[in-house]
């Protein structure tokens, strides 16, 4: 028997895997993919320092590590259900049951949908979709395609499409909408970008990201926003144009766009048909909950961490005893803080195990600091209020379970 | 394309407007509109559709987006077969 099972072998799951090992307690890790490393496997940018981050390369580092630990990764193991008996966990999975006193939850997120007319089109994938296709399984998605929605994760994978030689035709937004929400404001998706404007190599967004956090430079900036859209990489940003239905018989054939205003309103008569074979749609990302749910773990929802999040210490503890988070399921955030985040889970059960009881206090207090550090030197933030929300969590678990993280059973 | 027949959950076919029926014959949660119109209920139970229900809840009803409950997650989570459910390994 394990002393601890992880949900997951994204960047959170191995990190505290590897936390755990290096302290002498037996791992299992369980990932449903056919091979660890989750959403790293599908990364690859150049970073503004100009180093280019190979999510690959870091997914076999961190793979070479569990070997040496001798910790099992199980890849192709689906976890549909999470229980507690006395004192163990259950975890039941499509390969069996298994049982230990801790786990640790890394299942990271899923992405959010935009329904436009067409979407169920063969040839319409969510932008996660095409980056696993294009950097994982190397396969070309299509041969000019469309991007509907403009976030910081489509520009990521807009890039890869990229070097990866497919054409990206233009990034349009979606049909603004009491669904689509801020996704479909032409003036909140300039704001959020602003927070990532160094990835965007354009004059207005890098240089433009000083005085464009003053509201009415903004939508003056938006009124002269060329027709035909500022190039990122490439590829035309049009932000003053929404997707209004996907076209084609029997697969994507195109995409019916119209102009819209700076606060989003169509402008009747402008609708234009642009071709394309495939259409991804990015509607950014939020945590993927439901293992802990079944648990029977508290919620919170922190809009600034994408929802509803399982309440946590900043040891990344759940008020239930033995079980952990780490990564995107405490918050949307980029992989290297997701590491982080699972050295001080993988840590944090370190402490609760009894292990190492001299250094571990420091070495805990250390990662927690560590996480803070990489979140300020982020060159991606997928949402500019992270840090309150992140503060918001802490205050809530210190008002009610106390500071040290007491555990309730 | 009507804009009344876009599916939002996709896996059990289920239309925005269908949705917007539920919760004008009174449906307040997440699961009100599930039994009622089976949304999330299909083969990825909920993970591509329960948000987009949730902001048509808060739409169709002033609700705020913290006071819509998630909803229920049941066990399985992940689609398995019944001999795995019986407790036989490896389907």
């Amino acid at each position: 028997m394990s002393d601890v099972i992880v949900i997951g072998a994204g960047p959170a799951g191995l990190a505290g895997a590897i936390a755990c090992a290096e302290f002498g307690l037996k791992v299992t890790v369980l990932d449903e993919f056919f091979r660890p490393g989750g959403r790293l496997l599908g990364q690859l940018y150049e970073e503004p320092s100009g180093n280019w981050w190979n999510g690959i390369k870091e997914a076999e580092r961190l793979q070479q590590k569990t070997k040496d630990l001798a910790i099992d990764v199980r890849c192709g193991v689906s976890v549909f259900n999470l229980e507690k008996d006395e004192l163990l966990w259950n975890v039941h999975t499509n390969a069996g049951s298994m049982k230990a006193s801790y786990v640790l939850v890394a299942t990271g997120s899923a992405e959010y949908p935009i329904p436009v007319p067409g979407w169920t089109l063969p040839g319409v994938m969510s932008i996660g979709a095409a980056q696993v296709m294009t950097n994982v399984h190397r396969v070309q998605v299509g041969k000019k395609g469309i991007i509907i929605g403009a976030n910081i994760l489509a520009f990521a994978i807009l890039t890869e499409l990229q070097l990866a030689g497919i054409q990206v035709d233009r990034i349009v937004l979606p049909e603004k909408s009491p669904i689509s929400q801020e996704a479909g404001e032409p003036e909140e998706v300039l704001k959020s970008l602003l927070s990532a404007a160094h990835l965007a190599p354009s004059l207005l967004l890098r240089f433009g990201s000083v005085f464009m956090k003053n509201g009415l430079l903004r939508k003056i900036a938006l009124n002269f926003y060329p027709k035909g859209g500022m190039k990122i990489s490439g590829t035309p940003l049009q932000l003053r144009k929404a997707a209004m239905e996907i076209v084609g018989k029997k697969q994507v054939e195109g995409v019916r766009v119209v102009d819209i205003t700076p606060n989003g309103a169509t402008v009747p008569g402008s609708d234009k048909i642009y071709e394309a074979d495939f259409v991804c749609i990015a509607g950014g990302l939020y945590p993927l909950t439901e293992i802990t749910a079944v648990a029977g773990c508290p919620f919170q929802f922190v809009p600034e961490l994408g929802g509803h999040i399982p309440v946590h210490s900043e040891w990344m503890e759940t008020p239930l005893q033995g079980l952990f988070v780490a990564g995107n399921i405490t918050g949307i955030e980029g992989g290297k803080i997701a590491m982080a985040q699972g050295t001080v889970a993988g840590l944090a059960i370190v402490k609760r195990s009894g292990k190492e009881a001299g250094s571990i206090d420091r070495l805990l207090q250390k990662s927690v600091d560590y996480v803070r550090d990489v979140r300020q030197h982020a060159p991606i933030q997928f949402n500019p209020g992270v840090d309150e929300g992140r503060q918001t969590m802490k205050e809530l678990w210190v008002s009610k379970y106390g500071k040290e993280g007491k555990v309730i059973s | 394309m009507n804009d009344k027949d876009l599916l939002v959950c996709r896996c059990e076919e289920i239309s925005d407007e269908e949705i917007r029926e539920a919760i004008r014959q009174g449906a307040r949660t997440i699961t009100g509109i599930k039994r009622r119109t089976r949304a999330g209920m299909g083969l990825c139970q909920g993970r591509t559709c329960q948000r987009l229900v949730a902001r048509i809840l808060a739409e169709e009803t002033g609700m705020k987006p913290e006071d819509i409950d998630p909803g229920t997650d049941r066990p399985p989570v992940k689609p398995v077969s019944f001999g795995v459910l019986g407790g036989v390994a490896n389907d």
